[in-house]
């Protein structure tokens, strides 16, 4: 039982600290292509 | 923001490719990604967040943009050997050249405007005025520095959303796509007889 639970807190941790790298892994190639890119569209002209 | 069509698109191919060779999507493995986040912050401040955007005058404006893409490039430069990132790393200078050349901000002609806004809109913009709160600063056709570098292109009719973008845009997004999907480097490699990912981005 004891071996159950420690297995599945760390199938657990691992999952977790997967989706929590891929969604780093998003938001930073996110903040690259915003920062790096210029276009412009016609929403935040004029106002 | 129609850049990040090209951070989904990559995405989604990469895991369809992963699953059509039969193995798990590997991110790239970014080294010093904090740079991106320290380097990014200049521009979410200027442009991007509402709460701070209005506080930022166009000289601000411009100085934000230009240090920030340095440190962006640095990145890229850092990260040169995984697969895209030559290109958009091209990509982001050729941006930051045409920035750089025209006082700050990226420029765009009113022609390129008035296909993204009403006739009406239009009038009321003034030449060599930053465009709201965006990066683009308008300039008359003959007074761009690079012309060819400018947001000078627009999506077909048919793509309802209205924007004007670069070339190196366009480099930009292919190779964010390409980084994505294509990501280089074995999948794994076996250290000490066992197992382990080797593309695990470096925070």
């Amino acid at each position: 039982m004891k071996n159950t639970t420690a297995y599945f807190a760390s199938v657990v941790s691992k999952i977790q600290k997967q989706h929590i790298q891929f969604v780093l892994l998003v938001l930073v190639v996110l903040m690259l292509v915003l920062g790096a890119g210029a276009p412009v569209d016609g929403g935040g002209i004029g106002h | 923001m129609i850049l990040s069509v090209a951070v989904i698109a990559g995405i989604l191919s990469g895991f369809l490719v992963a699953r059509w060779k039969k193995e798990p999507w590997q991110p790239p493995a970014l080294r010093h990604a904090w740079l991106v986040v320290v380097f990014f912050l200049p521009q979410l401040l200027a442009f991007y967040l509402p709460a701070t955007r209005n506080l930022f005058s166009a000289p601000l404006a411009a100085a934000s943009l230009v240090i920030s893409q340095l440190g962006l490039l640095a990145f890229c430069i850092l990260n040169w050997r995984l697969a895209g990132m030559p290109i958009l790393a091209i990509g982001l200078l050729l941006n930051l050249a045409v920035i750089l050349a025209n006082g700050g901000l990226m420029p765009v002609s009113p022609d390129a405007v008035a296909r993204l806004v009403s006739p009406e809109v239009l009038a009321r913009l003034q030449v060599g005025e930053r465009l709201g709160t965006s990066k683009d600063i308008l300039l008359a056709p003959d007074a761009i520095i690079f012309p060819w570098l400018a947001d000078r292109f627009a999506p077909p009719d048919w793509i309802p959303y209205r924007f004007a973008f670069s070339v190196g845009d366009i480099l930009i997004g292919l190779g964010a796509f390409i980084l994505l999907a294509f990501p280089a480097g074995k999948a794994a490699s076996i250290k000490k007889g066992n197992l382990s990912y080797v593309n695990q981005p470096n925070f």
